[in-house]
């Protein structure tokens, strides 16, 4: 804890006074805040943990069927049979905005049908494993749209908690035992003051009773 | 006015290709330069919007494969994902999970409450 460097004025205190005022007003509210974006993020990354889970194993099956599918079939014939899909994916985003940080909700739409391609050429573990895909697909979105909502509250969470701490451990300190050391040394200078009036007082007496 | 987004997928072959059915954007890379390049292209792909002639990203989502996410450098993710969007999602390649995706989560508990409280 260091004082500022000011110049011990009535004028300065006065201004040091509102400026704890404001720093005191402005870390309750930025305290509110970090509360408010902590209870968000909990629950966001407890989903988003389970999320992740579920995907990591889901995902792992798909991709053993597809690559059942591909070693059963030509490589050519794979690619082929996969180059033009007909399904097309859209995706709707909408933000919310959580304590002025703004956090994304991703609505997906799909339209075509994802087996498009001659089954004649092709085998069926690939319809299998296309199925798989196409399962996991939304949730792969839902994963998307929770982990960024927790990047993005975890990067506001960081920024605020500094600035809490700033404020909390720093500047209201600080400040406080500037204007402390502004009183202290005002009310000194006023005592000095009195002790010299007093003083003078005395010796003026002194000089009219030698006269007399 | 509704806004349409479309979603990327980077990865190596065989990752992206069942992708590719369902109607994902698919782009291949095989090592890393090849992906973080591929990133800051798919970033700054902007559409126009006819109507209200705003620009906005091309694509909301950037899947990309577990193997390629874990090496990108700190600094380059830092700006691919800054923004509201894209959404940079690692997800599993055609290799199985590799625990990246459980360790990013538990970096972000780091960085918002200090440290990770989740830690198994």
């Amino acid at each position: 804890m260091a004082k500022l460097d000011v110049k011990p004025t009535r004028m300065e205190l006065l201004n040091l006074k509102k400026r704890v005022k404001g720093a005191v007003r402005g870390h309750k509210l930025l305290k509110d805040k970090q509360d408010g974006l902590m209870k968000t993020f909990m629950e966001i990354i407890q989903e988003a943990k389970s999320t992740r889970r579920t995907i990591e194993d889901k995902l792992s099956k798909a991709f053993k069927n597809f690559m059942q599918a591909s070693a059963m079939m030509l490589p050519e014939m794979l690619e082929s049979a996969l180059l033009y899909p007909s399904a097309k994916v859209n995706l709707d985003v909408t933000t919310k905005n959580v304590m002025s940080c703004y956090i994304p909700y991703f609505k997906l739409e799909q339209e075509g049908d994802i087996l498009n391609y001659g089954y004649a050429q092709t085998s069926n573990e690939l319809d299998l494993a296309l199925s798989a895909f196409q399962e996991v697909f939304p949730l792969m979105i839902k994963l998307a749209e929770i982990e960024k909502q927790a990047e993005r509250l975890a990067e506001e969470l960081e920024t605020t908690r500094r600035r809490v701490n700033a404020l909390e451990h720093k500047m209201i300190p600080d400040l406080k035992e500037t204007v402390k050391f502004i009183s202290m040394k005002l009310a000194e200078n006023e005592r000095a003051a009195v002790v010299s009036v007093m003083r003078i007082k005395a010796m003026i007496e002194e000089q009219a009773e030698q006269k007399a | 006015m509704k806004q349409k987004y479309s979603i990327a997928i980077i990865g190596n072959k065989e990752a992206i290709l069942g992708f590719k059915a369902l109607g994902l954007k698919t782009f291949n890379a095989n090592t890393n330069e090849e992906a973080i390049e591929l990133l800051y292209q798919l970033k700054a792909e902007k559409i126009m919007n006819e109507e209200t002639k705003e620009e906005r990203p091309a694509y909301a989502i950037i899947f990309i494969t577990e193997e390629l996410a874990m090496n990108i450098p700190k600094d380059d993710y830092k700006k691919i994902s800054k923004g509201a969007l894209p959404a940079i999602v690692p997800v599993p390649g055609s290799k199985g999970a590799t625990g990246y995706g459980i360790k990013r989560i538990g970096k972000m508990v780091e960085q918002a409450v200090g440290s990770d409280i989740f830690k198994e």
